[in-house]
């Protein structure tokens, strides 16, 4: 949750970032979920696995316990009572009858017959149970005679093994008849016992695996309760990135992220006063600007109106105006227009910085306009228009003269002549500069080029053109314009929800480009002004 | 201008004295007969004394502002009235407009334009042709210069009336605002379509049998007025 949000309103954009955090955050609920996974499992697995074993030990210890007790007790008393060298019939009976105890097991017996031979007796019949299926090394133990010391007190013992066979446990037990006698050997198929283990390590296997579900769900359940707060602060950082600085989260707890929440929300309120600050300051010098630009306004309005009066003077036959002062005379009217036309320029800035601009609408035929336009200033022989009556468009007539004058004014003082207009319709396509083809279906725009003839812009001064009082060269003396005028073409194209853009012509020469909507009301962009209602319905237009 | 012509008489209010001595200094040079009052209430009196052509009117005054001034020489009189606004700010120009001002200039104003349009205000009472037309209960005499609803007289002011001549010169064919900027306000390529919204809506409110729902002047939408012979 750092790294992702403090670009704020870097390069990425908002829908990249949202699928970025997303996997991040997926990514750490499936680490918590491992990892909780994996120590369920270790603690579960670990478990079950020593109770598997003890129960193991402790299944067979005591069926083998009883079997061998049984084994011992059957020995003694039946083979024990067999003479020392009996017969195939003698043993095969004993063997049958010791078989026959509680304990279900089969049995052989090994004896020499009175004629030396070595005899058998199996309880399960010859197929059965034989000396082959009794391991070697348990033979030798049964049938090696063992030194008697204080601690040992037979030479004989019973000795057994477990083994498999055809993937059934066995047990394999197998004693002598002290004094000489029959060797006795027994087999007990462990397979009920092994079956019950089965069926417990099946238990154990299942409580395990409902051990690592649960601990799975419990690590999303905790990956949750912590990745909400992260979310939650991730969404609030991302709308005080895009300028909500409002934006408050709600602290509940004590914990790390309650603390965390808390430390947003005195960055947030740090950074809301903080720029509030700076608004106050950007206003109150706005404010001067404008209060000031009024308050020349006044005495400018009694100079122009006196100048005039001295302009006129000039220009009657007879000149009543002494020919020395003539040259001031001439320089104050001048002056005068100029000081007019930057204080025309100023409010007409600090409107748009105000927000007070206001649209008024009105249905005009754009080439009607630009003719009136270059007509109006005496700029007919300079300029080529390349535009067919016909084009239509609901704009502001007068903010569109204003473009224009300044556009084509521009060209001619730069470039030189002849400048170049030419307009076509375009269908909208949300071009350059424009948010979404909202406007599909309206029109689309009209697009209005001025092509001058000139040197054409340094590519250092184009990204510059627009901006206020910016000139080329600092070296360059000052020029007739106020400096303001395509920086207000520019404010009177965004507020139609159009655009201007600055090229340099392959051919030469500087292009500007003035993209307007052909309906501003319809494309919704702006205030509706001017937009006179239905019969009768007037609204104001402000 | 002819030598015949009368000297029109003009009254400007205005209160910063600069500005009062510079344009009484512009007009006069222009051909006008120039009263002046300095407030509103000097104004209204000079208005009701001297019985002017034409008010040339500072919107920000002490004492009543210049709507105020508008509104109460609008009560009796339909004498042509050019504001004039230091801020165009929109608001100012539709308060000035809805108070039933005719035209309006912004500061600071060139002599010539005022002048200008002084010019074209009151050229709006001049009679043309000798004809009559009937639209329904209306019916305009444009030798007498007169408006007649149901036979009683209407007091409308000469841009009101103008604006009606030109209307009625061609019923049933919708006109423009710009259209009608330029054949009534006499106003370039430029002219700001809200005076003729505002004095439909003034007209309308004269002529009309509910001024809410028209049947005479009605908006033609995307282009401008048409005046209709109700059916």
């Amino acid at each position: 949750m750092t790294q992702e949000h403090q670009g704020g309103t870097g390069g990425w954009s908002a829908a990249r970032k949202g699928v970025w955090s997303r996997l991040r955050f997926t990514s750490l609920r499936l680490r918590l979920v491992v990892v909780f996974g994996l120590v369920a499992l270790t603690a579960a697995v670990s478990a079950s696995g020593i109770a598997y074993w003890l129960n193991r030990e402790s299944v067979l210890t005591r069926t083998q316990d009883a079997v061998l007790r049984d084994f011992e007790q059957e020995m003694r008393n039946r083979a024990g009572a067999l003479p020392e060298h009996p017969t195939q019939d003698e043993l095969q009976r004993t063997a049958g009858q010791m078989a026959n105890s509680s304990q279900r097991f089969t049995v052989l017996l090994v004896a020499e017959n009175p004629d030396g031979r070595t005899v058998y007796g199996s309880s399960g019949g010859l197929n059965g149970f034989s000396l082959r299926d009794v391991p070697v090394s348990l033979r030798e133990a049964v049938t090696e005679r063992q030194r008697i010391t204080s601690n040992n007190k037979s030479p004989h013992h019973l000795y057994w093994q477990r083994i498999i066979d055809d993937d059934t446990p066995y047990l394999v037990a197998g004693s002598m008849v002290i004094g000489g006698g029959p060797t006795g050997y027994m087999l007990k198929s462990l397979e009920p016992e092994a079956k019950d283990l089965n069926s417990l390590a099946w238990s154990l296997g299942i409580a395990t695996a409902l051990a690592l579900i649960g601990s799975a769900l419990l690590a999303h359940a905790a990956a949750t309760t912590v990745l909400k707060p992260v979310q939650r602060l991730g969404a609030a950082a991302r709308r005080l990135g895009e300028g909500k600085l409002d934006t408050r989260l709600r602290v509940s707890g004590t914990d790390e992220l309650a603390d965390l929440s808390r430390t947003f929300n005195k960055a947030a309120e740090a950074l809301e006063k903080r720029v509030a600050d700076m608004a106050g300051r950007d206003e109150a010098s706005r404010r001067f600007v404008a209060d000031m630009s009024h308050e020349l306004r006044t005495p400018l309005t009694a100079i122009t109106a006196v100048t005039e009066v001295l302009e006129e003077e000039l220009e009657s036959e007879g000149g009543g105006i002494d020919p020395m002062v003539e040259p001031a005379v001439r320089l104050v009217v001048s002056e005068t227009r100029r000081l007019n036309d930057l204080v025309e320029n100023l409010m007409e800035v600090t409107r748009f910085d105000a927000g007070t601009a206001r649209l008024v609408l009105d249905d005009v035929d754009v080439a009607d306009q630009i003719t009136a336009c270059i007509d109006a200033r005496a700029w007919l022989d300079a300029v080529d228009l390349d535009a067919e009556r016909g084009i239509h468009a609901r704009i502001d007539p007068r903010r569109l003269d204003v473009i224009l004058a300044n556009l084509i004014g521009n060209a001619l003082k730069h470039g030189g002549s002849p400048v170049r207009v030419a307009v076509r319709e375009c269908p909208a396509e949300g071009a350059e500069g424009m948010e979404g083809a909202e406007g599909a279906g309206d029109g689309g725009d009209v697009v209005i080029e001025v092509r001058d003839h000139g040197p054409g812009i340094p590519e250092e001064v184009l990204p510059h053109v627009f901006d206020r009082f910016y000139k080329a060269s600092a070296s360059r003396p000052r020029s007739e314009g106020s400096g303001l005028g395509l920086s207000i073409a520019l404010e009177n194209a965004h507020i139609h929800g159009g655009e201007i853009t600055a090229a340099n012509s392959p051919e030469g020469g500087a292009v500007f480009t003035l993209r307007l909507p052909r309906d501003v009301s319809a494309r919704g962009a702006s205030e509706k002004t001017g937009d006179n209602g239905d019969e009768g319905t007037e609204e104001d237009a402000r | 201008m002819g030598q015949n012509e009368p000297v029109p008489s003009l009254l400007l209010i205005e209160d910063d004295d600069a500005i009062r001595t510079a344009l009484e200094l512009s007009l006069t040079r222009q051909g006008h007969r120039v009263a002046t009052a300095a407030s509103g209430e000097d104004g209204l009196k000079l208005l009701r004394e001297q019985r002017p052509d034409l008010i040339v009117l500072d919107v920000m005054l002490p004492g009543i502002d210049g709507f105020e001034v508008c509104r109460r020489i609008r009560r009796t009189d339909q004498l042509p009235i050019i504001l004039l606004t230091a801020r165009n700010d929109d608001i100012d120009v539709v308060v000035g407009l809805e108070s039933g001002a005719d035209d309006y200039v912004v500061k600071p104003v060139q002599g010539r334009v005022l002048d200008a349009r002084i010019r074209a205000v009151l050229r709006r009472g001049e009679r043309e042709s000798s004809d009559s037309a009937t639209f329904g209960s209306l019916v305009i005499d444009r030798s007498a210069m007169t408006v007649t609803k149901n036979g009683e007289d209407l007091q409308l002011t000469p841009t009101e009336l103008r604006l009606l001549l030109e209307l009625s010169r061609r019923p049933g064919q919708a006109l423009s605002r710009q259209q009608l900027l330029r054949l009534v306000w006499e106003h370039d390529y430029l002219g700001d379509s809200r005076l003729v919204d505002a004095c439909v809506q003034r007209l309308r409110a004269k002529v009309e049998d509910v001024p809410s729902s028209p049947t005479l002047i009605r908006t033609v939408r995307g282009v401008g007025y048409r005046l209709d012979a109700p059916q």
